[in-house]
């Protein structure tokens, strides 16, 4: 905001035009990108949830919607691999990533003691990360999904747009750093490999994709690489993220220093060993040498060792305040995201065995698995960052309302029981192939389960609304209060 | 900053049985990588049917299809070899029935309950369509024909 200069407001007269402010269209304000990104990661939480009850409705009444758009003989089609695609889209890209994203440029000023660098530009990347989203989710309700998993889905132009905003933001990440990378806190470390891991993917997902514009490649290839970044994304990006905020938000939230730096120190580690290793198990096919893909599967069953260090460091920081793990506040929501952590690292571990993903893979029991994953382990840490976070940037004196609570209680019912239900679902639904059952028979035998996780999973969206109308009152109504600026001072920095 | 004792002790021991799983599973082959948006597998000479699924139901057939042809399906007694039935039926009385359908004719006889097999002998074979579905009868015929 700028005034102009040739206009002295104290000496105006009553008849005088006040001088006119110049306000900058784009925001410049220190937690202003923090803001926004935790704004449009509510918006996409309930728009991913809303779709995932559409997926799920789709599972089970087997019908499609197609009509023509006039134009260039497109149709829009919503099918159910087209609303799976869109499900899982908005849920990473939408809703969790801006939430990781918030996490980053709320904690990297804090923890540096640095103010944050191009705020302006970290404000127009969270335009165009979200509107390239937005394009890029009515693209795949018109364009053929080719071999691709969900998220590698999106026309390579809209994965390269996202892949520029991320640039941004990890550009604006690391001139903060600077120089404090080595002694920053363990959350900076878990996010500056996270934001380089994102990056990465994104960059390369778009390179293949300008490539394949021109030299096409074989259906094989294709589907081989979105299946390794299918797996990557969420082991590097999601899973790091979920440990930079729970080992920022847990100590914060109960009042306690973190009980061991070593041990975060060697979580971190196993994690950047172990994570992108994991993603060739996704490789399974005779045309990888088979070790590849045991490697894959070891490392996946080892990411257990991070997850167990991580309960253990994150559980001892809580001791003598486990009152505030029943209380609705951002402790609640992060302690619970710890215990689903564990299980679906646990789960994903056990679904790596040959004999098991023989099973149920490509079964129900994979969606049960992403819900637990993507709604109970890192979308309860989103949660609890944003309870954390928001008033802070807003400054607001905001204490745990019903809204939050039933934010956080619903989606942890919500979450449990239709992971529960779908995993249940395809074990049976593996039992039901291994003996030749007809498709049919398969549908009809499954439907109870599909019908109990369509019920819980709208307790997820519920959930979502809450944790929306939430925000919008903490926005709205909440008493104005000043907390520590962060770059004021070191001391300021630790208390905040 | 001191790393915990157990902790450490805690990767050794991991990295240690990791490595002894990662040893004992060098060699096999991963099956075929179900493409997204692909019409399936390419399908064998039976369809699309799974000779796994049909090796399966051969055991869970009532009676099991072994008390009768033997424990390797290779016969016994009276009842003939089910080795090499992708060349052609060994049985007099099912000649008639393959030359009139020789690409479904196997399927016709295990089912046993359609017009094309009435009137045949069966010699004590169960009519195995009262029991499976159409498609599981194919997965058993996809597994039959591997037997050399």
């Amino acid at each position: 905001m700028t005034v102009n200069p040739k206009v002295n407001p104290k000496k105006l007269r009553p008849y005088d035009t006040p001088p006119k402010r110049r306000r900058s269209p784009i925001p410049g304000a220190p937690d202003s990108a923090a803001n926004g990104f935790l704004a449009a990661a509510a918006v996409w939480f309930s728009l991913a949830s809303g779709l995932g009850v559409l997926a799920i409705l789709l599972r089970i009444g087997h019908f499609n919607i197609t009509f023509p758009l006039g134009l260039f003989e497109l149709a829009f089609q919503l099918d159910e691999r087209r609303v799976d695609t869109a499900f899982v889209n908005a849920t990473v890209y939408g809703w969790l990533t801006n939430a990781g994203f918030a996490a980053i440029v709320f904690m990297t000023p804090r923890l540096t003691g640095r103010r944050l660098v191009g705020v302006p530009g970290l404000n127009i990347a969270n335009a165009i990360w979200n509107l390239t989203l937005l394009g890029g989710l009515a693209a795949l309700t018109v364009f053929d999904l080719g071999p691709n998993q969900p998220l590698t889905a999106m026309p390579w132009l809209m994965t390269g747009g996202l892949a520029f905003a991320a640039l941004i933001v990890t550009g604006s990440v690391l001139a903060t750093i600077g120089s404090s990378l080595r002694t920053a806190y363990v959350s900076v470390w878990f996010a500056c490999i996270a934001l380089l891991g994102l990056l990465g993917m994104l960059g390369l997902v778009a390179t293949v994709g300008i490539v394949d514009w021109f030299i096409h490649f074989d259906e094989l290839p294709l589907a081989l690489f979105s299946a390794f970044v299918e797996r990557a994304i969420p082991a590097l990006w999601l899973l790091g993220m979920a440990y930079a905020m729970l080992h920022y938000v847990v100590p914060r939230a109960v009042g306690h220093p973190l009980a061991s730096g070593g041990l975060a120190i060697l979580t971190w580690l196993a994690w950047l060993v172990l994570a992108p290793a994991s993603a060739l198990a996704a490789l399974a096919d005779p045309s990888i040498p088979f070790f590849v893909v045991t490697i894959g599967a070891v490392a996946t069953m080892l990411l257990l060792l991070p997850a167990s260090f991580a309960v253990v460091n994150l559980t001892s920081t809580v001791r003598g305040r486990w009152s505030v793990l029943l209380g609705p506040g951002p402790a609640a929501a992060a302690f619970v995201s710890v215990v689903f952590l564990l299980a679906s690292t646990l789960l994903a571990g056990i679904r790596s065995l040959e004999d098991v993903a023989t099973f149920v893979g490509g079964t129900e029991w994979d969606n049960g698995l992403f819900i637990w994953t993507m709604y109970g382990a890192f979308t309860l840490a989103a949660l609890a960052i944003a309870q954390h976070a928001f008033p802070r940037t807003l400054k607001r004196a905001w204490s745990p309302t019903l809204l939050s609570a039933a934010a956080m209680w619903l989606v942890f019912v919500g979450v449990t029981v239709a992971g529960v239900a779908l995993m249940g679902g395809g074990i049976a639904e593996g039992s039901f192939l291994a003996q030749g059952t007809a498709p049919e028979d398969i549908d009809a035998g499954i439907l109870g389960y599909q019908a109990v996780a369509f019920g819980a999973f709208g307790l997820v969206a519920l959930g979502a609304l809450a944790h929306l109308a939430d925000m919008f009152l903490l926005f709205t109504s909440a008493r104005p209060v000043e907390y520590a600026i962060p770059g004021a001072s070191a001391a300021a920095v630790a208390s905040h | 900053m001191r790393l915990p004792a157990w902790a450490v002790g805690l990767t050794v021991f991991a990295l240690l049985v990791g490595g002894v799983y990662f040893a004992s599973n060098l060699a096999g082959e991963s099956p075929p990588f179900a493409i997204p948006g692909a019409s399936g597998p390419a399908p064998g000479p039976s369809g699309g049917a799974d000779p796994a699924v049909g090796e399966a139901l051969i055991s869970q057939a009532t009676p099991p299809c072994t008390s009768c042809h033997g424990p390797d399906l290779a016969g016994s007694g009276n009842f003939p070899s089910l080795h090499g039935v992708a060349e052609g039926p060994k049985s007099e009385n099912l000649q008639d029935l393959a030359a009139a359908n020789p690409d479904t004719w196997i399927h016709l006889w295990i089912d046993g309950t359609t017009p094309e097999t009435e009137g045949i002998d069966r010699g004590g074979m169960p009519m195995f369509g009262e029991q499976f579905t159409p498609e599981q009868i194919d997965s058993i015929v996809a597994y039959l024909e591997t037997l050399p």
